[in-house]
């Protein structure tokens, strides 16, 4: 809270310079590693990730020059990679003072923490990330992932989870994501051992991701079933997990589970993180289609998801007015999307569910219609379509799709009655799952109430805040009964 | 390692001629001897040592292991084509980049789908039809089983046992044999839900017996709750619920005592 407060009086006075962020950030760093306080090294991560938007390639190398021991050699291959990306900037910046010239803020220091220096990594790759220098940033992440397997220090362990992270992701926006399959194994091994909870949790995440990003879905699920999973410490990785362990289940068939894993990682995503709810978005809406149950519009007109969830909303129309003919319109129309989201195989398989509900319509509007006239009206073009037809209703009939019954000889189909529904067991059922998942909303929000969660800063303040009393009034105590205090 | 992949070869060629004239013991037999045999080349997944006989020995390898599918399914044993198969998938995902696609590749991937198809195992189907790249879509043989399984799953029957007609390859009939059995048993089921009764001409052509012989046999084997009178077959129908239905009432305790206990918790 404090921190914070000296933020916002040295924005106005000084120009906002992202170099006293990233100070701060070695400051609060510092402090963590004296006090073995997790969250503040979070804290200092997510510091420097606001000021990311800002950075110049002047600012990081006059950073490094502050942080790191001059003479070091993780000094030196940061700032080559940075006077890499100055020389391709040069030419665009009006005034970009050499990094080497800048001698006023040379470190004093002899050593530097091992969490400094990983700091200083996750910052250069983080930078040249954004500078979309790709084939630096997987060297210096390379570098940075082996000069970590060094240490075994629990305060490294929320730096190392994040640069397993950018580690990943420079090799996947390269397009080699197979390389690193082997390493990310290794460390995931070596971080259970170490019982470092997140950098597993982490890793795990990055594993899955590799194996689907390549659509190898049954290893991906043997590794996950064979993992142990502790209690979540990160809500964005509870996220990630939810949705990929969502997308297995969908290619695996189990709809139920699916939908459940998938709506659950969109309502828990922050509301920032707008790309990941459009994804989970876009397979829950075609999970619920193959369950046979239609997503609501307003599912699809969210904002600022409308444009990117167009194509799945035509798709949903399609399969809500039961029309075949539009539905392979509407998906030839989008085939690109589909690919391009890995959806191509499901929106298949939804054919399936457009014949179900369109079957369904029919049997709700005729009491008696001929077999041949039910072919027409779902678009069943093939030379035998009334063969085809009857079969298609026979086995929904069985299924429980259509309440209805075939007459062979006459060729028609003839809906039953619906009784009175009121008199079964439907009411019961829908208020019980209602009533089941109320109760459920209710048990995780008091869950989650119970720890202190990392996602909420606020909840973050009233912890500290409240040890910081507890302390307090531990040392009054002590003070009044009068024991000799030697305060260590 | 030259005179190995000599011996290999000759092996092989004996195993051909064998197979040509439908001997399936001494074929057996020979694919054994060339399994043990193959185990000493170190260019074979998962060694994938580099040598300058390794192209060689891959393609001699996945040659082998491709022929022994095939005889598997002509031995009609769904084990043996399971293990043969597996070995293979290495050599067609891993030796990608380094050597050529074999084109016996596609009609042994539809094979394969076939195969989850007519067991029933419907989840793998799906995970295998995710790894083919987009283009395998457009391959006969995978889109022959692509579009069986999806009439397969819409109920459209008939089109299943018309496509019997149209295999791509002679290795598939062996396993549309199968699938005619199984979609039989689907449509009786299908059947005995949809109809009160079918007259018999129309229940032979339905279930595809050729004599009113076979089709008394099936009732009577499968099926003996269907009655065959006169020249119907009448399926017997659910007896109608007596008006007072039992009520489920260990479900709707357990129920309502979850939600007392749940309400309790709410401080």
């Amino acid at each position: 809270m404090g921190l914070d407060v000296e933020m916002k009086t040295a924005e106005p006075a000084a120009a906002p310079s992202p170099l006293i962020h990233l100070k701060a950030a070695i400051a609060l760093i510092e402090k963590g590693v004296a006090k073995k306080e997790m969250r503040l090294m979070a804290r200092a991560i997510r510091q420097m990730l606001a000021v990311r938007r800002r950075l110049k390639a002047s600012t990081v190398s006059s950073f490094l020059n502050y942080a790191l021991p001059s003479g070091s050699e993780a000094l030196s291959r940061l700032l080559g990679f940075v006077a890499k990306v100055e020389l391709g900037d040069a030419s665009m910046e009006v005034d970009t003072p050499p990094s080497m010239a800048q001698s006023s803020q040379l470190s004093y220091k002899q050593s530097v923490l091992p969490e400094l220096e990983s700091f200083s990594y996750l910052l250069v790759i983080i930078f040249l990330i954004d500078q979309k220098h790709l084939e630096d940033a997987k060297v210096c992440s390379s570098a940075a992932i082996k000069r970590l397997q060094q240490f075994n220090r629990r305060t490294l362990d929320v730096l190392a989870a994040r640069l397993y992270f950018y580690y990943s992701l420079s090799y996947e926006r390269t397009d080699s994501l197979a390389d690193i399959r082997g390493t990310l194994l290794a460390l995931h091994r070596t971080a259970t051992l170490r019982h470092d909870e997140l950098g597993q949790e982490t890793l795990l995440n990055l594993l899955l991701r590799n194996y689907l990003h390549y659509n190898l879905y049954d290893q991906a699920e043997k590794l996950r079933s064979k993992t142990l999973r502790s209690d979540s410490h990160s809500n964005q990785q509870l996220c990630r997990y939810l949705y990929y362990l969502g997308k297995i289940r969908t290619i695996q068939l189990e709809y139920t589970d699916a939908k459940e894993c998938l709506l659950q990682a969109a309502r828990k995503a922050p509301s920032s993180a707008r790309g990941f709810r459009i994804q989970c978005t876009k397979w829950a809406a075609i999970v619920r289609l193959l369950l046979g149950e239609i997503p609501e519009r307003t599912t699809f007109m969210q904002q600022g998801m409308r444009k990117a969830l167009l194509p799945y909303f035509e798709l949903t129309n399609a399969v809500r007015i039961g029309d075949l003919e539009l539905f392979r319109a509407v998906a030839d129309k989008n085939a690109s999307v589909f690919y391009a989201d890995k959806t191509h195989n499901l929106i298949v398989r939804l054919r399936h569910n457009v014949i179900r509900t369109g079957l369904r319509n029919i049997s709700i509007s005729y009491s008696r219609i001929s077999l041949r006239d039910v072919a027409s009206k779902l678009h069943l073009d093939s030379a035998t379509a009334v063969a085809d037809a009857e079969s298609i209703v026979t086995k929904a009939i069985r299924d429980g799709g259509i309440d209805a019954s075939v007459d062979h000889s006459k060729g028609w189909m003839q809906s039953k009655e619906t009784g009175d529904i009121y008199s079964t067991q439907e009411p019961q059922q829908a208020f019980h799952s209602r009533i089941a998942f109320c109760l459920n909303t209710h048990n995780e929000a008091v869950k989650a109430l119970r720890f202190p969660p990392d996602a909420h800063k606020k909840e973050l303040e009233s912890a500290e805040k409240r040890r910081e009393r507890q302390q307090q009034e531990l040392e009054l105590a002590k003070h009044i009964a009068e024991e000799d205090d030697d305060e260590f | 390692m030259e005179e190995k992949l000599h011996d290999i070869r000759q092996t092989f060629q004996k195993f051909k001629a064998a197979y040509a004239t439908n001997s399936f013991d001494t074929c057996s037999n020979l694919l054994s001897q060339l399994k043990v045999k193959l185990t000493e080349l170190p260019g074979l997944p998962p060694l994938f040592k580099p040598s300058p006989t390794a192209v060689q020995e891959l393609l001699l390898a996945r040659d082998i292991f491709e022929h022994a599918v095939v005889l598997s399914v002509k031995m009609e044993d769904q084990d043996a084509f399971e293990r043969h198969f597996l070995q293979l998938k290495s050599y067609y995902t891993d030796t990608r980049g380094l050597i050529s696609p074999s084109e016996q590749e596609y009609p042994i991937l539809g094979l394969n789908l076939l195969r989850l198809l007519v067991q029933n195992r419907i989840a793998e189907f799906h995970t295998e039809l995710e790894l083919l790249p987009p283009e395998a879509h457009e391959n006969p043989c995978i889109k022959h089983a692509v579009e069986l399984e999806q009439s397969f799953m819409e109920g459209a029957y008939n089109r299943v046992l018309s496509a019997r007609q149209a295999v791509p390859h002679e290795t598939y009939v062996y396993f549309m044999d199968l699938l005619a059995k199984t979609v039989r048993d689907e449509i009786a089921g299908c059947s005995e839900k949809a109809y009160d009764s079918l007259s018999v001409a129309d229940a032979k052509k339905i279930l595809m017996f050729s004599s009113d012989r076979e089709l008394q046999g099936y009732v009577i084997e499968d099926h003996p709750n269907w009655e065959i009178r006169g020249s119907s077959v009448y399926f017997q129908k659910v007896k109608d619920l007596a008006p007072c239905k039992e009520i489920p009432s260990l479900q709707l305790i357990n129920q309502t005592l979850g939600y007392a206990r749940e309400l309790e918790r709410i401080v």
